[in-house]
This record gives C-alpha cells, structure tokens and sequence, in this order.
C-alpha cells in the first residue's frame, strides 16, 4: 500500500512515516519544507497548490493529512487536499482532526456531539477542514476523520516541554478549581498506531467516520502537571491562583508572543524568551470536557498506552532534551 | 446541576434514588463519588454560595456553660460548602488504635476497623486538597530533617505528621463538577425540616424541605443520607418526632449524648539543648506543595500500658497575652485579635489584660521591628495572598523553647450532649442546647501521657520538659471545647442497644437512613476530624451504589 503523508515533518507526521516504513508501506513523506529534517524520501509539496498535490494524490492508494499551520492552511487546505482527490481517483482519506472542534463543549463528548466553531480560530478551522471530509465522503470518497485530545510522548512541545517549561518557572503548578479539567492526553504513538489501523480499515465508500482519540486513563490537568512536575524535578509545585494564571496569560505572554514575533522578524534569537502562556491554554485547564474515545477502541479492539507509561515516556525526552 | 429552591414551583414532590441533605465535606464527599453511576442524586442545601446571616441565625442555640463551649452558631458554617468554608485545613487520619475497643477507655470501640476505611482515605486526602495520602514524616521527608537532632525513643514519636489542605473549600472547589452532573441536582436555599418515616417506623416515606421565604416542598428517595454536621444530625433526629415520639433512632435514648469535641491547651516548658538549628519546630513543604509539620505522639503499645487516650502534641510559642516574651510579633497578634474572626481569634482572647499589659505589647512591636516586619511580609505573601495558605503562625525560634500545644482524645461521656429547647428557629425547627462536658479522665488521660513526654525528654539527653501538673486541668479547658470538631451524637456500633448507625453509617431499624458526619464516630482520638469524615462518607457512597446495584461504575468523578 502506497501512502501520501501531509504535514510529515510535524510531530506526528514524522513518526508516522517511521512506523509505516517499518511496517512495509511504501510512504511519500511530504511537507512544505520549511523545516530541515532527515526523513528519507521526502518531498517538497505545498499542500495548497492544487495541481501538484492532484499529481502526487494520483499514485497512491492513501492520504494522511496531518498538515499543522494557521488558519488558511488548515481550512483552505482541507478543501484543496478533497479537490485534489476527488480528481486523483478518491484514495481513502485519513484526516487528523482536533478534539477542539467541540469547542466550549464541556461533559462527557462522544463523536456525535455537536461542532462549536465560535470557540477561536484554531476550532473554527478545524471545523471548517471537517465540513470538506464529509463533503468527500458525500462525493463517494473513503474518509476517516481523526480526533485526538491533547498528543503528547516524545517531541511535544505542546504537552511535555511547554506545560514543564512553565512548571519550572512556577508558572504552572497546582492550579485548584482552575486545573481541574480532563487533561485527554494520547500518546503521539497511540495517534500512529490509530491511523495503521485506519489504513486498514475497508469500508463501504461514501460513509465518513469520526473516531475521537484520547487514553481514557488520562488524570485531570492538576494531577498531570503535578506528575509532570514530579518527573523533571521541579517541585515541590506551587498552588497557582487564579489572579496569577490571569495576569500571565492576558498581560505577560501577549508581551512574550510579540516579543517572539518581532525576534523573529528581524532574525534573531527567540529562545531566550520565556514560555507564552495563551489564555487559550489555561481555559483548558479549567473546560470540564472528558473525551469518550470508547468508540474507536471498541470498534477495532485498540488499547491505549497507559497513562503511567506514556508520562514516562514524555518525562525522559523532555530531560533528555534538557540536559 | 446546581439550582435554587426559587426555581421549583411550591409544593412540589421531587424523587430520586439518593437524596443526600448538607453540602460540606461529608456531603460533597458522597456526592462526589455517586455522580456517574446511574442513580439520580438530589443534593439539598439549606445555604447558598454566599454566606447569610440570616440562614446562619438557622444554627443558633443555648449554651449549658458558655465557658465550656462556644455558641452553635459558631465555628460551623450554613453555606454551599459548609464548614469548610472556614476550616483550617489540618488533615491526619485516625489511627488504627482509635477503632479499636480500649478496655481503659469505656464506650470505646468502632464496629469498623482502620482497614475498612484505608481503601478511602488516599482519595479523601486527595478530594481535601492534602496531597498523597503519607502521613510518616521520616518515609515523606526522609530522616534527615528530623524535630529534634538526636532525639531517640522507642515509644515517644516524632515521625507523625499532619498535612494542610489549603484550607480547601469544597463547595467553590467542586462546584464545577456538581453543576456539569447530569445524574446530580443540587437545591440550593433548602432546608431539610424533617425525616418523615412511614407508620411502621422502619422506612423513611419522605423528607420535608422548607426555604427562607415560605416556599415548601417534599423530596421522597429510595436512600437518604444526612450529612448536616454533628451538631445538625442531632438535631434533625431529635425534632423528627411525629412518628417516634423521642426522635428517629432514639430509642436508647442515645441521640445527642456522648458528644465530644476534643481536650486542648498550651502547656508545660520543652527546653532544647544546643543550637536553634537541632529543631525543626515549622512546617516542612511536600513534592505537591502541601505543608506538612511533624508533631509528638505516643505509640500504641505505650498508650495502652499507661491506658490513656490518644494524645499529640506540636511545637507552640510562649503564651501571647503575657508581654514577657518580648517577641513583637506575638503582641501584634496580640493587639490585632479583636479584627480577627471569633474562631480565630479565641483562643487568643486569654483573661483580662490591663493597659499597662497593653503598653507593654506596644513596646513589644518597637522594640523588635525587623522580625515584626518580616513576618507581616511572609504573613502577606504566604497567607493572606495565597491560595495555598501558610497554616499558622510560625515564629523564628531564637530561644530554643516551647510549649506543647496539645491535642487529646475525650473519654466518651452519656451527660456530655445536645438537647432541644422550646424555642425554635423561623423554620420551626426546635433549637439546640450544647451542653459539652469533660470528665476528669480526660485530664489524667494527657497527664498520663505528658508524664512519659518528661520520662523520654529526660532520657534522651537532647532537652528537657516539665509541666506544671497543679494547673493541667485549668491549662486544657481554658477555652473550653476544642472548636468546630462535634463528634459521637448519633454513635457507630453493632449493637442497637448501645449506639444509632450500624457499620455502615445506617440507621437501626430504619432500612433506607444514613447519616454521614463526625456524629457517628463512637470515640474522637486525638485526630481532626474531617479527613476520616470524608473517606467515612466515600465509603458509604461505594456502600449506597452496592445496595442500589448502580448501574456503571465510578467514573472517578472524585479524583
Ligand atoms: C474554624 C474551624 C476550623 C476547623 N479546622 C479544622 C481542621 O483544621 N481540620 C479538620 O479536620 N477539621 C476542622 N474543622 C472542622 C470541619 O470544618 C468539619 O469537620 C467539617 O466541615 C464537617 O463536615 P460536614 O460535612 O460533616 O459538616 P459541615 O461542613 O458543617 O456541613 C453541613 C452542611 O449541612 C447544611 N445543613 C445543615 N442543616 C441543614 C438542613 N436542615 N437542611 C439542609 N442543609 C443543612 C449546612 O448548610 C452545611 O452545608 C474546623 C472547623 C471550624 C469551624
């Protein structure tokens, strides 16, 4: 089986290529090349020109689109990657959504759940790439549309380097009523390993399906941040209020977000500056939303990595990096 | 969901599978741990969000002897959260000896044991916001960071400690949770005004709930599970009297009696050899930030040879109201105790003081700034700013001398109780009379214990203690009762004859009636009480979801 990877220097897409390899598919690994990476065989393609996706789309049996990046790229891009396809002869469509699109949704959120794009941009787009998989599968095309809650193992800065950055600066720390929101974490293996399987999967066309994906062991924010905490040696944690969560994510980290942005402009180090804090981030701290992925591991017999596994796992990249 | 008793239309009849009455620790507890198993919960609190004084007024009551204990309108609270919405915070569960049946102790003996609770106390401490649940200082902070530099004995421990919630109100802190619960309806502004069985006298038919404002209503649940607080279950038992003439479970007459709080005092003189840096006399800090202090405790073995009660004892400071000590802090705390709040500043408030008293601690505070200056610094960052407060007071130790700040187990007592009186609240509920009582066994009990505390002192060579034995009696019931602690009003046991809830907190002879609360603790040990009330309370919701074949399980909704 021969399969086109979007988005394949990003932190899943790059161990998706290593596991297919060594699974014997035969991959295309593509990505717009801005990052220098040394996966074998990989392509310069921008996933927004229509025609050279059409051409590369035309000789595989699969697409994976884990394609990260702002707004137009998620949305736009999704609407050209279904374009393409649908010209190229519809390979199946594996496509890596977001447990965002349920947006300020808070309880227990199975696949059926309604869509919240007013939550931001980030959900809004991921919405948006939504509304062209179904549209996909409306036009005869395989799709499986994947949601993971917070992917996190070896390589997250999102989810181990950041939330340990921001522990080690107190930043971050026991948040009380403020972290006590399900953490969803997935191991970006278990992602991986989801995607196999949704290679495999042979159903009838022009039927869409939704998985979300999220170990269904994952602790709340404050117990994760804690263990987290705990692993790389930065407590004891402090108790972090409100007030303070507040005064960082709406007054310093915007300060830091500009700061990074204007080093970058003029093509200097960013670094050296400490972790932004969005207030994105600590309102999902506090968004009492548990993603019910029982769905997927019913249907195809998937156990998740355990929770104290995949910490463990995130703790030695992250002092690996470290020192 | 979280609504007020506003939104629900009069004389409405509500159901459900469980309907729990109260929302402090004992109640949240149970709420908690029931939410996501398929029953339906009605959760009925006579307060809001928002302390009021006229819903507190609902507490008041009479006193027997107002020296011996403060007004049941003090130290609790009649809020969303209950008391803990002023609690101090200390956690420590109680020992596997204060289950046990003491043959020196009458009354004594738990129909459970510490092992029947140890599956729930990892998750109370966790729901209080304490931490791991590791109470063995030496295995937490390893035994290099021990109370006294070479101290050794076999019986004399230094190694127990106590953890700090922050303090945690359960109310704000959960809240979240209980208004996202599909399966919990939580009614706010709703008194439960009686427990009405049905004429067998062995079932409970219905609950009557009343507001502020007239509104009445009834609730009927397949279970009810009282969780009002130790003073409030007495109450409600008592006044619940159309069908059994002397309260529901009161046959023996047990209802409101052996009521305990806990013996305490600062005393005696611990003077410490060597430099201020062999003790460690303040608060030690956990991986998960948590304050933790160790503090002086006698082994089992040793408390039943000398056949005392269960006793600790923590490192204090020399008394605040004489200006003596010199230490300008002490007489700040002194001169500020009438802003603080009466729990806090009572036992502050020690005799009369003259103005010359007063001058002096005046001089206190100019004589000594620098220190007087950093501790309103610390004050100001570690407490009144933080979220995580510094528990108490902790003074730097220039002197290498102490009190003993003791706290120690009651003897269980029949005339020590809660009584109703004529007069009755705007609900019509009959008011309380606390008349609390000690008995010279308590005192004998810490004297007893305090006796082998100068034995090992002496000979472990590293300090010295003495206490004044002639004043042990006046130095443990100056305040009176121990505040906020109200334990043994409807008492545990396997014996109907003898006690009102059975091992599993229900009712004898009444087949669907829990209570969950400090009332049911046969004995007080020497331990604060809202840890075990809260593992207590999560074992009988695992209790209630057992007897109702719940559906799912536990979706960990209380972790
Ligand atoms: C100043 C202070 C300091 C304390 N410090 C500590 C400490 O350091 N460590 C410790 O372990 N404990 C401490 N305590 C004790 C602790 O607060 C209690 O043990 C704990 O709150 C008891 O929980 P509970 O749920 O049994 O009762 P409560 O917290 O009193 O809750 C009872 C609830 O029932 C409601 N209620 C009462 N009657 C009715 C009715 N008729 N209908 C409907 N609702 C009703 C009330 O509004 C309240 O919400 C302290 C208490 C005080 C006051």
């Amino acid at each position: 089986m021969k399969v086109l990877i979007l988005g394949a220097t990003g932190h899943v897409g790059s161990r998706l290529v290593t596991h297919l390899n060594r699974q014997g598919y035969e991959t295309i690994a593509a990505s717009r090349g801005r990052l220098n990476t040394n996966i074998p065989g990989r392509i310069t393609l921008d996933s927004l020109n229509l025609e050279a996706l059409t051409h590369y789309l035309k000789g595989v049996d699969a697409v994976v689109n884990c394609v990260a990046g702002d707004k137009h790229s998620i949305g736009k891009g999704a609407d050209i990657l279904v374009q393409a396809a649908i010209v190229a002869g519809k390979p199946k469509i594996i496509h890596l959504s977001t447990m965002s699109v349920y947006g300020g949704h808070e309880g227990n959120i199975t696949e059926s759940h309604a869509f919240d794009p007013t939550y931001g941009w980030y959900a809004a787009a991921k919405c948006e790439a939504e509304t062209y998989m179904q549209k996909y599968a409306a036009a005869g095309g395989q799709v499986i549309s994947f949601r993971p809650g917070c992917v996190h193992g070896p390589g997250s800065h999102l989810w181990v380097s950041r939330p340990a950055n921001l522990l080690r600066t107190y930043r971050l720390g026991d948040l009380g009523d403020a972290g006590d929101g399900w953490s969803n974490l997935v191991h970006v293996d278990d992602v991986v390993r989801a995607i196999h399987v949704g290679l495999k999967i042979s159903k009838k066309a022009g039927e869409a399906l939704f998985y979300n994906l999220a170990a269904p062991d994952s602790p709340r924010w404050n117990q994760y941040l804690f263990d987290l905490a705990n692993g790389i040696d930065a407590t004891p944690i402090k108790r972090i209020s409100r007030l303070q969560l507040k005064l960082d994510s709406k007054i310093l980290s915007p300060a830091i977000k500009i700061a990074q942005i204007l080093c970058r402009k003029a093509r200097r180090d960013a670094s050296w500056l400490p972790e932004p804090l969005p207030p994105s981030l600590s309102r999902l701290f506090e968004q009492h939303i548990f993603l019910n992925a029982e769905k997927f591991s019913n249907e195809y017999d998937f156990t998740y990595m355990s929770y104290a596994q995949s910490l463990q796992e995130s703790i030695s990249w992250y002092n690996d990096i470290k020192y | 969901m979280i609504k007020n008793i506003s939104e629900i239309p009069s004389d409405t009849q509500l159901e459900a599978d469980v309907c729990i009455i109260g929302s402090g620790a004992a109640g949240l507890a149970v709420a908690l741990s029931l939410a996501g198993r398929g029953l339906k919960i009605i959760l009925l609190e006579s307060g809001t969000e928002v302390f009021s004084k006229k819903t507190q007024k609902l507490y008041a009551g009479e006193l027997a002897d107002e020296k011996l204990h403060s007004p049941p309108d003090k130290y609790r609270h009649r809020r969303f959260g209950g008391s803990t919405a002023i609690w101090g915070g200390r956690c420590m569960p109680f020992d596997p000896i204060d289950f046990k049946q003491r043959d020196y102790i009458p009354q004594s003996g738990w129909p459970i044991t510490h092992a029947d609770l140890a599956p729930y106390f990892p998750v109370a401490n966790r729901l209080l916001e304490a931490g791991e649940y590791a109470y063995d200082a030496d295995t937490v902070f390893g035994i290099n960071k021990p109370m006294f530099q070479g101290f050794a004995s076999d019986i004399l421990m230094t190694n127990n400690m106590e953890r700090f919630s922050c303090p945690t109100n359960v109310g704000s802190r959960y809240r979240q949770r209980l208004s996202l619960a599909d399966d919990i309806q939580v009614i706010l502004g709703a008194n439960c005004t009686g427990i009405r069985l049905n004429t067998t006298a062995d079932h409970v038919d219905h609950l009557d709930v009343a507001s502020l404002d007239g509104k009445k209503m009834a609730v009927k649940a397949k279970q009810i599970v009282v969780a009002t607080g130790g003073i409030e279950v007495a109450r409600l038992l008592l006044a619940s009297n159309d069908i059994c003439k002397t309260g529901i479970g009161n046959q023996q007459d047990l209802v409101g009696r052996y009521y305990q709080c806990h013996i305490a005092g600062n005393l005696g003189k611990l003077t410490i050899l060597g430099p201020t840096s062999n003790v460690r006399h303040g608060y030690e800090v956990s991986a998960e930030g948590i304050y933790c202090r160790r503090r002086l405790s006698l082994t089992e073995e040793t408390q039943q040879k000398i056949k005392a009660g269960n006793m600790v004892a923590r490192l204090h400071f020399p008394k605040i109201v004489d200006p003596s000590h010199k230490v300008g802090v002490l007489s700040g705390l002194f001169l500020a105790k009438n802003f603080i709040s009466y729990e806090y500043g009572k036992r502050l408030k020690d005799g009369q003081a003259s103005l010359s008293t007063y001058l002096k601690h005046f001089s206190n505070i100019i004589l000594d700034p620098i220190d007087t200056f950093r501790f309103l610094y610390h004050w100001l960052t570690k407490r009144t700013l933080a979220k995580r407060k510094f528990p108490s007071v902790i003074l730097s130790n220039k002197s290498n001398q102490f009190t003993l700040e003791i706290h120690s187990e009651q003897y269980p007592n029949p005339d020590s109780r809660i009584t109703l009186i004529d007069e009755c609240d705007a609900l019509g509920m009959p008011r309380v009379k606390v008349d609390w009582r000690y008995l010279p066994a308590d005192i004998e009990s810490v004297r007893r214990s305090l006796d082998v505390f100068v034995e090992e002192f002496r000979k472990s060579g590293v300090g010295n203690f003495e206490f004044d034995a002639s004043k042990l009696e006046e130095d443990l019931t100056r305040f009176g009762a121990y505040g906020g602690h109200h334990i043994g009003t409807a008492r545990m046991g396997k014996d109907p004859e003898t006690s009102v809830v059975d091992a599993n907190c229900k009712v004898h002879h009444v087949d669907n009636l829990y209570i969950a609360s400090s009332a049911v603790f046969p004995t007080s040990g020497q331990a604060n009480p809202t840890l075990t009330i809260a593992a207590l309370s999560l074992r009988l919701a695992d209790h209630l979801a057992q007897k109702m074949q719940a559906p799912c399980q536990s979706k960990h909704v209380v972790i």
